[in-house]
């Protein structure tokens, strides 16, 4: 069976990938990919075992994104309660435009508006990111736990396909050395069939 | 009737509720804590995915007792991912009427609401201050990615014993 069909027969089992609407499924295959070609002819349940790896890994990517994005929801949060007036700031309109400024990507209207709204709060940049980082910073520790689980899955799933490829190979090693006996045996039949007196 | 003041009227009204007087109401609301089910006992030896998965394992040399070890394994390891996925996808939503009304302000509401049927005003601090906990909660919640990530890792003892029971079952074998 080719590591291919055994793949597609498995995950029609083990659910197939659940990725996010911004999430290329092409990568996340390449992933599996090059993770099958580091083993040499993979079994069913190497391969199983592999693909719950690659989604380890693909965990660990959206929540190092996550990361930075809680970081940027604590700033616009920040800023949605820094202007001067009794009333605050809408917090989905600030995060929206905030998100636009910090990639880059902002009109004119967005920038000055916050920096407008960074002048009231009386912040620079660098400030409102250092009162993030400490307001978010429960969540981000939660994020961190996350990360190091998958980590941890990680060396498990790791430790027990090395103990499935040990397996294989002690039993590939017994194999040959069991016909190694067999040929032996019979190369010493014959000798001794050949040494008999006709 | 404003909208401020029906919501905060429904919610009144709900707290007077005594709970769900039919059977299928009674059905419904017993499944209401329920998040996430990873505590239900789960019977994959019923499954066809497991009848398939034991095959395919038995044919890597695996006994018949290991086999079935590692098919129920990695099936519950995939339902405890189905879960951590599906947390994190569908964070608990944000009550956005809740986290932003002014409860002071809503004071005198409180006691339009409440006098008329007999409250003294010693229930209408009691309701304020109830909803300045309530308050106070869903504003600790925050936004939906810190949302997602506290979803996400009230999750993580039930990964940490998938992996783990997953990993056994291969490494006894």
């Amino acid at each position: 069976m080719s590591v291919d069909h055994k793949v597609s027969s498995l995950l029609a089992f083990l659910s197939s990938p659940k990725l996010l609407p911004n999430e290329s499924e092409a990568e996340f295959q390449s992933g599996l990919q090059s993770l099958l070609s580091e083993l040499d002819n993979p079994s069913s349940l190497a391969v199983a075992l592999v693909s719950q790896l690659n989604e380890s890994l693909w965990w660990i990517k959206r929540h190092t994104v996550d990361k930075e994005l809680l970081l940027h929801e604590a700033m616009a949060r920040i800023l949605s309660k820094g202007g001067i007036y009794t009333e605050t700031y809408d917090n989905s309109k600030v995060s929206e435009a905030l998100e636009n400024y910090l990639d880059g990507s902002a009109d004119k209207d967005e920038a000055e508006w916050i920096d407008e709204i960074l002048a009231e709060s009386k912040l620079t940049l660098s400030d409102l990111r250092v009162r993030a980082f400490k307001d978010a910073a429960k969540h981000i520790k939660m994020v961190d736990d996350l990360i190091h689980r998958q980590h941890q899955t990680m060396r498990h799933l790791q430790r027990s396909i090395d103990s499935i490829d040990y397996k294989s190979r002690l039993i590939k090693r017994m194999d040959l050395e069991l016909a190694a006996l067999e040929s032996k045996q019979s190369v010493k039949e014959v000798s001794s069939l050949d040494a008999k007196p006709s | 009737m404003p909208n401020h003041r029906r919501k905060l009227a429904n919610q009144c009204n709900a707290l007077k509720s005594t709970g769900p007087r039919s059977m299928a109401g009674k059905r419904a609301s017993s499944q209401n804590s329920r998040k996430h089910g990873l505590n239900s006992v789960p019977d994959f030896e019923s499954s066809p995915a497991y009848q398939t998965l034991v095959e395919l394992i038995a044919g890597e040399g695996f006994s018949a007792f290991v086999c079935a070890d590692i098919a129920s394994g990695l099936l519950n390891y995939r339902r405890v991912m189905d879960a951590y996925y599906d947390a994190y996808t569908s964070p608990e939503p944000v009550d956005e009427f809740l986290r932003d009304v002014n409860v002071k302000a809503s004071i005198p509401i409180f006691s339009e609401l409440l006098i008329p049927s007999g409250s003294e005003p010693q229930d209408v601090r009691e309701m304020a201050t109830f909803f300045a906990d309530m308050q106070r909660q869903e504003r600790r919640k925050s936004g939906p990615v810190s949302r997602r990530s506290a979803d996400t890792h009230k999750l993580i003892r039930y990964q940490r014993n998938g992996i783990a029971r997953l990993s056994r079952a291969i490494r006894q074998s």
